[in-house]
């Protein structure tokens, strides 16, 4: 086991196309790192960097205190699982789980022997004899992984090798993944453009975009304190809803004014976020999760001294346990960079509809309990603790330790 | 089936026109699924009639007419068959056929191989691939011209020659003078001693020694000759190598006279007790010094392989060269083939998997040998299989590269099916034995090809 170290790492591809860009990131031994990002975003070249089946263009990565950048990928002690899995298809469960043992010229008992609790571990015993093309997506996963569980590797390297296993295989390998991380504590750096997956199976959380890092932190720190309007667009499942408001200061106290809702901001707001009080009177984009409005006919007491913001329902998605609550803003939608890269590749949940025209959707994640019909009008009360300000122009969060 | 088929036909009157009513239009009879045997029969006719009269009559008259003797009227039984195995030119046929089919398909895929792995990393890959793939474009008949012009004695003409006495002139000089010899009788300073040419007396130091020298053919005597010159009396032990012929008449015996030419690149030895004390070569007049040599007297030598005539390369179209040299023509046509073949395979192999036994500690040898030729197999059979089949059947390269006298030593079946059917030996019966014997040959090779096809099919 080791950390890995990645210090200003680039990664020039001919023609140009800078995929990485002064990446800096440090994993630490045992943890669980996830890259997540859109596609093209330069995290599964990081990931393939790591594991030396690209060259470095720039910078330096060390494993283990030792600089690996010139090292073939053999002499890197690390193991890696595929998307597509990537077996030997002309050789049998028990051959493609002992390749690697074998090129290291291991003695045969202790082959058998790891061959063999790996297998036990991941429940493979049955299939020892079958060659990959007479297994279920599922079981070729699970012998992706025996093969790097083998090799009792310094770290383990994953390039989003859930994503072609269908919804709820994905979620119980999802839980697999976490228990053999929590048995073997291997460093593990993991691959992913779906941030369920990311938040789910990180330690720590890192967002790239365009090959340059926005933000790593745990996954809780993503969410509640996400970095820039990318990164708080990207996490989260629904998105958050953005919209350019005024922040204006009256008699009341502070408060963001927009269409013609104005929620006010508590006090505790302006101490959270050193420096929000210098965009009194300015344009700023606000940004609120989902999860934090609740149906004001539903809501317990906790809500009390939230905001109300009435709204028209256009659609709600029933998910059981809640409803999502998707109604109109009258505001234009937020064009900043960031909000479109994030919403290209995130989850398409619900990606624009072409019928809103010049207003902005918005979801509302609400109790199941809440009864919301589409057409309806309804009470929404919001959360105004949690309230999320950017920059404008910039993106940047206010108030962010790491924007001060 | 039929049944359920029917079910919904069953009133016609409901459907009106459209392309479902053909069927129903004969409700009464029983219908089945396809078309009637007639049609059936109607569309197989040509391909049968064709394959028939094509390929299996004439498979079936070559088996009736290899029972025959020569002309065709008297019934030998098998005699054709046990004169194959007996006769002293069939068997060599045969040999040669069987170094044929051990070789060339090996090599060939091989090669191909090596092609297809190499030009992966190349930039210029598809231009590669294309001069490689060229032959395949070229007859097999223009091929073997080609080649016959290749494996050409003389080094003037033939590449392989001129190619093989240019890297060993590079490595060893080879100035030879073959047929040269020393001017005899009595009045001659040298005289010929086992190929080598030494002087009669021996030489001292200040007194300098002539190698007259006769026979020279002119067109070996070097441009660079220079007249030689008479040697002045030195301290050291030299002399002069010379052509002593004066062209057009006259000049002195064992003298240097103006019109004669030196020889340059003759190596030449003081020799003193049986051991050679110095080696010395001639410049381009001809001659020659002995530096920092003891005093003493020492007899002069120039060792036989001044003598010698120049390396003129292999003999490739000689009786025990020449089926290795046709199977290099082979091997230039089918190359790119097998390449091509092999290069498409390639492509189909998964990079993950190539890269997943990299990360697994394989080195590249080892991705090759344990990943990537496993993952080709098919392929490779396949190019191995229609290898051996195609250098079964090799006729045309053996006609055209082996020249006639040593056809006999270069011949294969096919060919020799050939020549004693129709080549001269005018006999068809044992031409269809050896026509039977060559298709039973190739048979387990096309059955084997076959049943792959049809597996991957599946």
């Amino acid at each position: 086991m080791a950390s890995i170290v990645l210090t200003n790492v680039d990664k020039i591809y001919a023609g140009g196309v800078k995929a990485v860009n002064g990446l800096n990131l440090e994993i630490r031994d045992g943890e669980f790192m996830v890259l997540v990002g859109p596609s093209g975003c330069g995290k599964s070249t990081a990931l393939r960097m790591i594991a030396g089946l690209e060259d470095i263009s720039g910078g330096e990565i060390s494993i283990g205190e030792k600089v690996v950048n010139h090292l073939p990928p053999k002499d890197r002690d690390i193991a890696m699982v595929f998307q597509n899995y990537a077996l030997y298809p002309h050789m049998t469960v028990e051959e493609n789980l002992a390749f690697g043992l074998k090129l290291r010229k291991m003695p045969k008992p202790e082959i058998q022997k790891r061959v063999g609790e790996a297998a036990k571990m991941l429940g493979l015993e049955t299939y020892l004899k079958r060659k990959p093309a007479a297994l279920s997506g599922g079981q070729r996963q699970r012998v992706a992984m025996g093969r790097a569980i083998v090799r009792e590797p310094q770290a383990f390297l994953m390039d989003e090798p859930l994503s072609n296993l269908d919804a709820k295989l994905r979620v119980s390998m999802r839980a697999s993944l976490n228990t053999l991380h929590e048995r073997l504590g291997v460093t593990t750096v993991y691959v992913t453009h779906d941030q369920v997956e990311a938040m789910t199976l990180g330690d720590r959380v890192c967002v790239l975009r365009d090959g340059i890092l926005q933000q790593v932190d745990t996954p809780q720190n993503l969410f509640d304190k996400p970095v820039n309007l990318f990164v708080a667009g990207f996490m989260g499942s629904p998105a958050m809803n953005f919209v350019t408001a005024e922040l204006v200061r009256g008699d009341g106290g502070a408060a963001v004014t927009f269409a013609d809702i104005k929620l006010s901001i508590p006090d505790s707001t302006f101490t959270d976020k050193p420096g929000l009080d210098q965009y009194v009177g300015k344009k700023i984009i606000l940004g609120i999760r989902p999860s934090d409005f609740e149906d004001a006919g539903s809501a317990g007491n906790h809500a009390n001294g939230w905001a109300t913001l009435p709204v028209k329902v256009e659609v709600t998605e029933e998910l059981g346990s809640e409803i999502n609550v998707l109604f109109l803003i009258d505001a234009p939608p937020v064009e900043h960079k960031d909000t479109v890269a994030a919403a290209d590749s995130g989850e398409d949940e619900e990606a624009s509809l072409p019928l809103v025209g010049d207003k902005s959707l918005w979801t509302a994640r609400v109790n199941a309990r809440s009864h919301a019909r589409s057409g309806q009008n309804l009470d929404l009360v919001v959360d105004t603790h949690n309230l999320h300000f950017f920059d404008s122009a910039s993106g940047l969060a206010i108030g962010h330790e790491a924007n001060r | 089936m039929t049944e359920r088929l029917d079910g919904p036909q069953d009133p016609p009157a409901d459907v009106a026109g459209g392309p479902s009513t053909g069927p129903a239009e004969t409700p009464q009879r029983k219908r089945r699924l396809g078309p009637s045997p007639a049609v059936a029969i109607a569309f197989l006719l040509p391909a049968a009639l064709l394959l028939g009269i094509w390929v299996i009559y004439p498979i079936v008259y070559s088996v009736f007419r290899s029972l025959f003797d020569a002309t065709g009227t008297g019934f030998v039984g098998l005699g054709n068959y046990t004169t194959i195995f007996s006769d002293a030119g069939t068997l060599t046929t045969i040999r040669n056929n069987l170094i044929w089919v051990v070789v060339a398909p090996i090599v060939v895929t091989t090669i191909g191989l090596i092609f297809a792995v190499l030009t992966e990393r190349i930039r210029w890959a598809t231009a590669f691939k294309l001069i490689v793939f060229m032959p395949m474009a070229v007859s097999l008949m223009a091929a073997g011209v080609i080649f016959r012009l290749v494996y050409e004695e003389s080094p003037d003409k033939g590449l392989a020659n001129a190619v093989l006495t240019t890297v060993h002139d590079t490595f060893s000089s080879s100035q030879g003078y073959p047929e040269a010899r020393p001017r005899g009788g009595d009045q001659s300073p040298v005289a010929d001693q086992g190929g080598a040419v030494v002087t009669k007396q021996p030489a001292q130091a200040g007194q300098p020694v002539l190698v007259p020298i006769v026979g020279v053919k002119p067109e070996l005597l070097p441009g660079d000759a220079q007249p030689a010159k008479a040697p002045a009396a030195g301290d050291g032990l030299s002399g002069t190598v010379w052509f002593d012929f004066t062209p057009g008449g006259g000049g002195t015996n064992n003298a240097v006279d103006g019109a004669e030419k030196g020889l340059p690149g003759m190596t030449v030895e003081a020799v003193r007790d049986g051991q050679v004390a110095a080696t010395a070569t001639t410049a381009e007049d001809g001659s020659f010094s002995f530096a920092g040599l003891p005093a003493g007297s020492y007899v002069v030598r120039l060792p036989a392989s001044n003598f010698e005539a120049a390396y003129g390369g292999l003999s490739w179209l000689g009786p025990t060269l020449i089926t290795p040299a046709i199977i290099g023509a082979f091997v230039w046509v089918w190359a790119g083939f097998a390449m091509v073949l092999i290069a498409a395979g390639l492509a189909a192999i998964p990079r993950d998997a190539l890269e997943a036994a990299r990360i697994d500690g394989a080195t590249e040898w080892q991705v090759f040998r344990r990943i990537t030729v496993p993952l080709l197999s098919p392929v490779l059979l396949v190019v191995f299989v229609t290898m051996i089949i195609n250098t079964l059947k090799v006729f045309d390269l053996v006609f055209i590269i082996a020249p006639a006298s040593v056809q006999p030593q270069a011949n294969v079946v096919a060919l020799e099916m050939w020549r004693v059917s129709f080549g001269g030996g005018n006999n068809q019966g044992l031409g269809s034995a050896l026509a039977i014997f060559l298709l039973i040959l190739v048979l387990p090779f096309m059955i084997m090809n076959i049943r792959r096809f049809r597996r991957e099919d599946t």
